[in-house]
């Protein structure tokens, strides 16, 4: 879990663990979940792990400063190849989408914001981010699944 | 239950559904065998995502 949720704080190591214990603790204080089966089990640590990331980012005002999903040519030097050419297969997945699916993945998670916000300045409503997001994952599942990087 | 009530799965995953909606949608989730998988299915893609976004802020 600690490799997955420093991932998302952008491998800061001390937020991350932090980030796990709160997650541990909340996960406590929901017992009733800790009967589902271990794959869902996680999917849920997970959701619960990200939620407290976003708000920490977003009480610290940090944000990812860039993005737009990046040319290929203008990632990073890999210090790690194989996430690097994820992050590359996923940047071209993300290109691929409808203008609608990609708009709202990007006002969302990849700023940082949550569904109600991405509406007001996306001038949507609520459920129709929701829905796009939806069918949004859905189809970026797909290609990345074609392209053998999701499973 | 109404469809656009399944399509909050995939907000929840990303963990960007709002607080209020979270409670419900989780209740949501105990008693729908459909939201479960794909909440699991689409449970890698966040991982997936961060890459981008971190290769992003590195190329700043």
């Amino acid at each position: 879990m600690l490799r997955q949720v420093r991932q998302t704080t952008g491998n800061d190591l001390q937020w991350a663990e932090d980030v796990v214990q709160e997650t541990l603790l909340r996960a406590w204080r929901n017992a009733a979940k800790l009967t589902w089966e271990r794959s869902l089990l996680w999917a849920w640590l997970l959701t619960v792990s990200r939620r407290i990331v976003i708000d920490g980012r977003r009480r610290r005002g940090v944000r990812p400063r860039e993005v737009e999903p990046p040319e290929a040519d203008s990632i990073a030097v890999p210090d790690d190849a194989d996430k690097t050419l994820a992050a590359i297969v996923v940047a071209d997945a993300l290109r691929g989408l409808s203008a609608d699916h990609r708009e709202v993945i990007e006002q969302t998670y990849l700023r940082d914001r949550t569904v109600n916000e991405a509406a007001v300045i996306l001038g949507i409503p609520p459920g129709t981010v929701k829905s796009r997001l939806y069918y949004a994952l859905r189809s970026l599942r797909g290609v990345l699944k074609e392209r053998g990087v999701a499973s | 239950m109404s469809e656009s009530s399944h399509h909050e799965v995939a907000a929840y995953a990303l963990g960007v559904l709002d607080d209020g909606d979270v409670e419900a949608f989780e209740r949501h989730l105990d008693a729908c065998e459909r939201c479960r998988q794909e909440l699991k299915t689409m449970s890698e893609l966040p991982g997936l995502l961060d890459g981008v976004k971190s290769s992003s802020e590195r190329a700043n």
